[in-house]
């Protein structure tokens, strides 16, 4: 049970932390949004000093001004958005069987004279050895919710993969993705769990790069401050930033802390009108030196009701008609969603697993098992919480 | 089967539910529909209700015609479901229709196809569907008994002698209650 009043004094002592914070906000982006303008005029010596610097934050690569806003270019009259999205019921060892089931959608939305929609999910239970086990930094070990969430991801991208090759690329589709491009949870993971993940998804990635549609990860609310963070290596005094040997931290103030904490939404919240998006930066991000040529670029985008973040693999920004096909779509994708790409919110609406399907999963299994002639043991801890005395 | 108007997605021995194949579309209010089955159940449909499909979710205001709403919006009609609910007058047995509840509501899943004339014809044949109109509970009685006397009426090609009949049957059932009598009979005229 959780305790309300104790939890309610804790509310109360983040609130005032981000009271604090708050006020300090408005002055923050005045400044961000200072040097913004100020190191757009030389954005190349500040693109060469972030190459050189060495810092403990993650810095957007600059390859063009940075206030350099792009404008929203006209609509194809037709177009279809593509998108997928997973749920899943992880492995509950105090349950009668230990396995799991992943459920991914796949959404087909086509606008125009040919205007149609294509809504589905399917199930897939995960029960056998090679699914229940994973090989990890050459041991074999249960597969955790991370190993679950990641073959997810993959089920994802291979869903819209097939939902393409079935429907056919049109000239104008997009294929979009809830979250990031990039799989950074894999950078501390060992090289052959890493490989067993990384190769079909670029593999994936490779495929939409042949039939020439741009694939898109659409961040909502991002907390990212890669840019930000370029800013805070444009204060820093020193020719080339190198954080471990800082020697301002004597000071009362490093130099690049004035702007620390604000995100990246923030700043171009000032810099962006509706529909406009922002330069293309590269991620500096560890895990994409194994990516090629799929690294992984993005961009901000005004989408009316907030600052989105899009990731775009490297082969969309060299293409100037899928970069601009990305921006417009996605700016429809999300006036069409009331603020959210309509099509990655039905295709989690067509994926999600509640709580209670979760349940009724599980006595779907116990049940199958009784008409089997299995006995069922279900763990004391997992019918302790069934049926709670008193 | 491509000519059904509905699947049953609920069935009980009073009656059913049945979703329509298109979104918006629903034999009308009143009419007599049947079960695709080797004993069919017939029925009248006293209701018709189109919302969205899943319970927690709920169709939303887009300031946009019908023809902007399929071009870019098309999802929507994805989410949507219709369905009618149908009151149970009687069954067929052997041949012959009963006009009594059916032993067994229809499976779930069944198809529900509209009645033809003749059998139309044969289930106002008597009296009993008015009856069991006004004794059912929670349907809008007095319309369902005008619109189905009216269909009933124009499938025996405007019988007049049908009418008059009926009517009087309509006066015996209600005769505790002038008002509403001469309410249902002011209407079908």
């Amino acid at each position: 049970m959780l305790n309300f009043h104790l939890v309610k004094s804790q509310i109360d002592s983040m609130m005032k932390e981000r009271r604090d914070f708050a006020s300090e906000i408005p002055d923050k982006i005045r400044l961000a949004n200072e040097q913004l303008r100020l190191r757009s005029r030389d954005w190349e010596g500040l693109s060469r000093k972030i190459d050189e610097s060495k810092t403990s934050w993650l810095v957007a690569g600059i390859s063009s001004p940075l206030d350099a806003v792009r404008p929203l270019p006209e609509r194809p009259r037709g177009y279809t958005a593509l998108s997928s999205d997973g749920s899943q019921i992880f492995p509950d060892r105090h349950e009668a069987l230990p396995c799991y089931l992943i459920n991914v959608s796949s959404i087909a939305l086509t606008y125009g004279d040919d205007a149609r929609a294509v809504l589905g999910s399917g199930p897939s239970l995960f029960y056998k050895d090679e699914d229940r086990f994973t090989t990890w930094g050459g041991k074999r070990v249960p597969a955790d919710s991370e190993v679950i969430s990641l073959r997810r991801t993959l089920m994802e991208f291979e869903s819209i993969l097939e939902l393409l090759k079935r429907n056919g690329a049109d000239r104008n589709t997009i294929a979009l993705s809830d979250g990031t491009l990039i799989l950074w949870r894999l950078e501390a993971a060992p090289p052959d769990f890493r490989d067993a993940v990384i190769v079909p998804f670029l593999g994936i990635l490779e495929e939409f790069r042949n039939l020439r549609v741009p694939v898109a990860g659409y961040i909502s609310r991002p907390g990212s401050a890669d840019v930000i963070n370029a800013l805070r290596v444009s204060l820093c005094p020193d020719r080339v930033s190198l954080c471990n040997q800082c020697p301002y931290t004597e000071l009362p103030e490093l130099p690049c802390s004035p702007i620390e904490g604000l995100t990246d939404g923030f700043l171009f919240s000032t810099v962006l009108d509706t529909g406009e998006a922002s330069p293309v930066f590269k991620s500096s991000s560890k895990i994409l030196d194994t990516y090629g040529g799929h690294h992984i670029y993005f961009f901000y985008i005004n989408i009316g009701e907030e600052i989105a973040r899009v990731e775009i693999p490297e082969w969309v920004v060299r293409d100037e008609e899928l970069l601009t096909l990305t921006h417009t779509l996605i700016f429809d994708q999300a006036k069409k969603g009331k603020g959210y790409p309509v099509s990655i919110a039905e295709a989690h609406e067509q994926a999600v697993v509640k709580a209670k399907d979760r349940d009724f999963f599980f006595s779907l299994v116990r049940e199958a098992m009784v008409k089997s002639d299995f006995s069922v043991t279900v763990s004391r801890k997992g019918l302790s919480k069934r049926v709670p005395g008193v | 089967m491509s000519d059904y108007i509905g699947e049953v997605v609920e069935s009980g021995t009073k009656g059913f539910i049945a979703r329509s194949p298109r979104v918006g579309e629903a034999p009308p209010f009143g009419s007599f529909v049947r079960t695709d089955a080797d004993s069919p159940v017939y029925g009248l449909v006293y209701e018709i209700v189109t919302g969205s499909r899943e319970p927690g979710r709920k169709p939303d205001a887009y300031d946009m015609s019908m023809e902007e709403l399929r071009r870019e919006q098309p999802q929507i009609f994805e989410l949507l479901k219709t369905e009618f609910h149908v009151l149970t007058l009687g069954y067929l047995d052997r041949g012959k229709i009963r006009f009594t509840l059916s032993p067994l509501p229809p499976p779930i899943h069944s198809f529900v196809l509209g009645c033809t004339d003749e059998e139309m014809e044969a289930l106002s044949s008597e009296d009993f569907f008015l009856r069991a109109i006004i004794t059912a509970q929670n349907v809008p009685a007095d319309d369902l008994i005008i619109s189905s006397l009216l269909g009933a009426q124009e499938a025996r090609k405007n019988d007049r002698d049908f009418m008059v009949r009926m009517g009087k049957s309509l006066s015996r059932f209600l005769k505790d209650d002038y008002e509403r009598l001469a309410s249902i009979l002011r209407r079908l005229l």
